[in-house]
């Protein structure tokens, strides 16, 4: 494995510094899309252990909506 | 004006519509893989709203993936201008969207995305705009 990752290096280096731009965002980004996917299997999987996975839209935009006064009650009493 | 350039609010429905994978919003879902393109605050009350939906372990996995944009991606803990809540309040908005329309106002941000059609349409003259999500991406992507 560590083989392969020095060879990966020496390749990356072997790029001009645009071209390693590049690819380091693109790095970034893949690794940010992998790490969303996983937040989101997360929190569909304790969804569904709630039963709350089928929400329609609609039930869950009256949530939020209800979530949003109660939070806004709290935070601005007076 | 475009959200290519400039700072938006996503509301916290496209935040949850897309971390559900909500079938009938997929542009939530599209504009949250869009992140590295985007400009966004995230007010309180946003900050807020998401922690009511998120267990701590999901907030604290979603602020570790945002912080990987920290210059795209800004977080506001501080209150809403009570003065600015209540002048909203007394345009007709109820005190949450108040609150919301407050933040925009004080952050000076333009544009807010959000699926609720509704979303302070009784307010004439609003300092910002609202987009829906497929909106929003069909703006980026133009």
């Amino acid at each position: 494995m560590l083989a392969q990752i020095d060879e990966l290096a020496e390749r990356i280096v072997s790029l001009d510094s645009s071209e390693q731009e590049i690819l380091l965002n693109r790095v970034a980004e893949l690794n940010f899309q992998r790490g969303l996917k996983a937040l989101s299997d997360k929190y569909r999987a304790r969804l569904a252990q709630e039963g709350k996975l089928d929400q329609k839209a609609d039930e869950v935009l009256a949530e939020l909506r209800r979530i949003r006064e109660d939070i806004a009650a709290s935070d601005y009493q007076n | 004006m475009t959200i290519r350039t400039e700072w938006v609010v996503l509301d916290t429905n496209v935040w949850i519509f897309g971390l559900r994978r909500q079938p009938e919003y997929p542009a939530c879902v599209k504009l949250l893989s869009s992140l590295n393109r985007l400009w966004v605050k995230v007010p309180r009350q946003i900050l807020r709203e998401l922690q009511a939906n998120l267990s701590d372990e999901e907030m604290h996995e979603l602020f570790r993936l945002l912080s990987r944009y920290s210059e795209r991606v800004d977080t506001q803990w501080d209150k809403a201008d009570p003065l600015l809540v209540k002048k909203y309040q007394r345009l007709g908005c109820r005190p949450g969207d108040a609150v919301i329309a407050a933040h925009l106002e004080a952050l000076e941000v333009k544009t807010i995305v959000s699926e609720n059609r509704h979303f302070l349409s009784e307010v004439q003259e609003l300092p910002f705009r609202v987009l829906s999500s497929s909106e929003a991406l069909s703006e980026l992507m133009s």
